[in-house]
């Protein structure tokens, strides 16, 4: 339910009345409330990765092996894809600022189609994993399984740390499209562009997430199983 | 800093140059293990990630300039690296359950 808009008045010591800010107008408190979010975010993933660095102390040679074994290949073109979608994101929200709304939701699109790509190879190195009796609670991953200790620990946290991100993916590619709708509803506009912003800076921080998942899990191993850590 | 104007073209320009440096970062990436400090891969690994994040931080997320949210952002990471280290640190030097746990080398199961 909606009526028309009527502006709260704030008074200050002087009498001098000012039109209180809604959250479309407040760019910069928007902004800041949503990198409080976002630390959150960096809280969560930073403690997954303290767990996973305290787990690879004690077992270093099984983290080089079990990181040996991934594809590398599926790894590095799911990072190159999420590093050109934050370029679309960003070059969109550029295009919004700019004032080319049909250029924006265009970059908008094409991150969204990037985003979904990632899923999709994901999906795939995910079933090839699958497919080799690898995955949470299944086959060479189950207690009673004679794999090494270690390794079960790297790919459960592996599958648990990648799953979460992919679950980014997915929410970031829903507040897409409801960024889009918005749009086309007039209710983001070249002067009222926070929630692009927002959801420009969520997709790279999904993106940061990733620079370092993708060293951590697939490279280590990539010296050779007898060195290079 | 006003974060509401833009210069689209220089603004274009330096998103354009950040992906050039974060692809031959990536491909730094693939190459090191076989080219450089090959004894130890963990640690450019992360180096190189390191130097990719400070580029999406500062340029795609726009943090450069921005005091308050770095200090925030310092302060988040902070929090969470010191309180880790010293809560894993005080848990593995007091650890009692080693026969049990399932945390630890296979032996002890």
């Amino acid at each position: 339910m909606s009526g028309p808009y009527v502006p709260e008045i704030a008074t200050d010591r002087e009498g001098n009345e000012h039109e209180v800010q809604g959250w479309q107008g407040d760019f910069y408190g928007g902004k800041l409330g949503f990198w409080l979010f976002m630390l959150t975010e960096v809280m969560m993933f930073g403690a997954m990765f303290l767990a996973l660095a305290y787990y690879n102390t004690l077992h270093p040679q099984d983290f080089l092996d079990a990181s040996a074994s991934l594809n590398r290949l599926l790894g590095g073109i799911n990072t190159v894809i999420l590093l050109v979608s934050a370029l679309t994101m960003g070059l969109g929200l550029l295009k919004m600022r700019a004032g080319d709304v049909k250029g924006a939701k265009l970059m908008i699109w094409a991150t969204i189609i990037l985003a979904t790509a990632f899923l999709i190879i994901k999906g795939f190195e995910w079933t090839a994993e699958y497919n080799h009796g690898i995955f949470l609670m299944h086959d060479k991953l189950l207690p009673e399984s004679s794999l090494a200790f270690g390794q079960k620990l790297f790919f459960g946290l592996y599958f648990s740390m990648t799953g979460l991100h992919g679950v980014h993916i997915i929410i970031g590619i829903g507040l897409m499209l409801w960024l889009l709708k918005r749009i086309n509803a007039g209710k983001v506009s070249t002067d009222h562009n926070i929630l692009y912003l927002n959801i420009a800076l969520y997709w790279d921080i999904v993106h940061l997430i990733w620079v370092f998942v993708f060293p951590y899990y697939y490279m280590i191993g990539a010296g050779g199983v007898t060195g290079g850590h | 800093m006003d974060t509401n104007t833009v210069n689209y073209q220089e603004e274009r320009k330096v998103y354009y140059k950040v992906l050039v440096g974060l692809l031959l970062l990536t491909a730094v990436t693939f190459i090191q293990p076989h080219l450089f400090m090959t004894e130890s891969t963990f640690l450019a690994q992360m180096l190189i990630a390191v130097v990719k994040a400070y580029l999406i931080v500062m340029f795609y997320m726009h943090l450069k300039g921005e005091k308050l949210i770095i200090a925030m952002v310092w302060f988040a990471i902070s929090l969470v690296t010191v309180f880790f280290i010293i809560v894993i640190g005080i848990d593995v030097v007091n650890f009692q359950y080693g026969a049990e746990s399932h945390i630890t080398a296979p032996s002890a199961h």
